[in-house]
């Protein structure tokens, strides 16, 4: 444990000498987030700026009172057949609203909600139902009814995030796994000085030196997590675009961001090993982030990819990470909903582990 | 204690040429031992071996290596952190090798003493002068008092007065169960401070003994003051005049 604690005292102090290395991982995240929150924000406003489909159950008693509910922001759509359907649908985020009218004497009210749907425009919404309800004598007196509540319905991978929803967490992975250049670059001056050599000659087992990188660049990847969620709730909205709203659940937050941090760092230690220039590693950790996120829907997101796209962008860790996060912060979601892209982040990091292990005593030997 | 190879035989993955071949050496225990050569003799590659860097698959390496002891290597090149401080660089090298606490503080003195880089301990590394970091990467090899030291070619790149400096630190440092090998390309070096030498070429020993025992095998009448010259007219003759890179 001794070794441990030194090999990370080492990294750290290293790394935090670096200025201009660790400036640029959180600048270039922060960066991207802002210009892109704000150059997205109205194609990506409500749903891809279409406005908010709702429906009203039961539909024959409700019809009327869709129609007025109507207006530029919302459409009404075609009632589901059930409530059952409604909420089936509502996962899907199609339709994002469903207000079920319970009939009764007062008769109570329930709004199936999509979580994707900006809490502003869910609040917009039920501000409508109640100015309508009130306004109008369609038989439906709110002031008496037994209750009016609404219910989020949970989706961890459907409906369609917002600006700031889609360019926090998309910007904020793509920062992360930029920890591959820094990490590579260090190593490969290590072996380049004779410094690896010395270290396992001095009997420290190449694995310590591998684990000895992970727990100074967590904490890296973590601060890089903290500042973009910060950007995303203070920055975007002082600059002019929406504010993030962060998730109740931080501890989710924090195993999807380490999950992810684990990926990159192993992934970085794999073109670390693989790479023997400083060119190679820029080349092929560069490249590699590069086409994981437009494969992975960070820099396109992956609801306007052509379906083929959207298939293949399973296979990007980033689309993974991505889902992560948008299960906790989208979707509200619990650890059942980030369990699978966690594990599969996790799996990737040991398989990547293993790898860089494998090429190095391939090497050596 | 002390260093034995044996039909050692040593191939690079994809290189035609064996980097060693079939050398066989003692290495006995206690003083100096010089390793001499022209550059791709296998001087490094043996180091590399000893110091147990270098493992091989069945038909890369073949033959026995003996190594008693604990080893320390001390490599060419400036095998340390530049962005670290003298201390911080020592205290990092002394902990990976299990020293800490009082042991760590008192070794890590010690060892900054006799390279007598205790005036530049704050500062980092990379802005040392190229002696102090000579001086810095013979330390972090001593930390542990390694029993067989392996110096490969440590004065490379360095002015008079620290070369002068490291030599006698390193002969100082020779002493009943402690062996050194110190590979040079300059003559002088070795004459001044080995016990024993070995001349190798393409990966074989040429010649192996004490000064005394070469330089009478040479055939070369020994010239007052004897050791001056001939170590580098013997080293000529033996491994020709062509140029190797």
């Amino acid at each position: 444990m001794g070794r441990l604690l030194a090999l990370w005292q080492k990294e750290w102090i290293a790394l935090s000498r670096d200025v201009h290395g660790l400036a640029g991982l959180f600048v270039m995240p922060a960066a991207f987030i802002v210009v892109m929150t704000l150059a997205l924000s109205d194609e990506l406003r409500a749903g891809g700026g279409r406005g908010a489909e709702f429906a009203v159950l039961p539909a024959d008693g409700g019809a009327q009172l869709a129609a007025r509910l109507a207006s530029e922001g919302f459409r009404a759509v075609e009632p589901p057949a059930s409530e059952a359907a409604a909420r089936e649908g509502v996962r899907r985020g199609q339709p994002a609203l469903v207000l079920v009218v319970a009939p009764g004497t007062p008769p109570s009210f329930r709004l199936l909600a999509d979580p994707a749907l900006p809490a502003i425009q869910l609040a917009a919404f039920q501000q409508r139902v109640l100015g309508v309800v009130l306004a109008d004598s369609l038989g439906f007196d709110l002031n008496s009814a037994a209750s009016f509540e609404v219910e989020v319905v949970g989706n961890p991978r459907g409906g369609r995030p917002s600006s700031v929803q889609q360019n926090v967490p998309a910007w904020l992975i793509f920062g992360m796994f930029f920890v591959v250049m820094p990490i590579s670059s260090l190593f490969i001056v290590e072996r380049r000085d004779g410094t690896l050599a010395r270290l396992v000659s001095q009997k420290v087992p190449f694995s310590l030196l591998l684990l000895g990188r992970i727990g100074p660049y967590c904490v890296v990847n973590l601060a890089q997590a903290a500042l973009m969620l910060l950007a995303g709730v203070t920055l975007v909205p002082w600059l002019g675009g929406e504010t993030l709203a962060l998730p109740a659940r931080g501890d989710l937050l924090a195993a999807v961001a380490l999950s992810t941090s684990l990926a990159a760092i192993a992934w970085g230690l794999l073109v670390a090993v693989c790479a023997r220039t400083m060119e190679q590693a820029t080349v092929i950790g560069g490249v590699g982030n590069i086409l994981a996120a437009a494969i992975g829907g960070i820099m396109v997101p992956r609801f306007v990819m052509a379906q083929s796209m959207q298939t293949l962008a399973d296979a990007s860790p980033m689309a993974w990470a991505l889902d992560g996060f948008h299960a906790v912060m989208l979707r509200q979601g619990g650890a059942a909903d980030i369990a699978a892209p966690c594990l599969k982040l996790l799996a990737l990091a040991a398989a990547l582990l293993g790898a860089a292990l494998w090429v190095h005593h391939r090497r050596r030997a | 204690m002390g260093l034995s190879v044996a039909g050692l035989s040593f191939r690079y993955p994809g290189s035609a040429e064996p980097a060693l071949d079939a050398m066989s050496l003692d290495i006995p225990e206690g003083g100096v031992f010089g390793l001499l050569g022209p550059n791709g003799a296998g001087k490094t590659t043996l180091i590399s071996v000893l110091a147990g860097q270098l493992r091989g698959k069945r038909d890369e390496m073949r033959g026995s290596v003996r190594v008693e002891g604990s080893v320390g290597l001390v490599p060419q090149e400036h095998a340390f952190y530049p962005m670290l401080t003298c201390l911080e660089n020592l205290r990092f090298f002394g902990a990976v090798q299990g020293l800490g606490g009082a042991e760590l503080r008192l070794r890590v003195d010690a060892v900054a003493a006799f390279g007598r880089i205790e005036g530049v301990l704050a500062r980092r590394a990379g802005q040392l002068s190229g002696g102090l970091k000579r001086r810095l990467n013979l330390a972090i090899g001593l930390l542990t008092e390694p029993e067989v030291l392996l110096l490969d070619e440590p004065t490379v790149g360095v002015d008079p007065q620290s070369r002068a400096f490291l030599l006698e630190s390193i002969r100082s440092l020779a002493r009943p169960g402690r062996t050194i090998v110190y590979t040079s390309h300059y003559m002088e070096e070795v004459q001044a401070i080995c016990d024993r030498v070995a001349i190798i070429d393409a990966g074989r020993v040429l010649i192996s003994g004490t000064l005394d025992e070469l330089l009478q095998n040479s055939g070369e009448p020994p010239p007052p003051p004897r050791r001056q010259r001939n170590l580098e007219q013997l080293f000529m003759q033996l491994t020709s005049r062509s140029l190797r890179d």
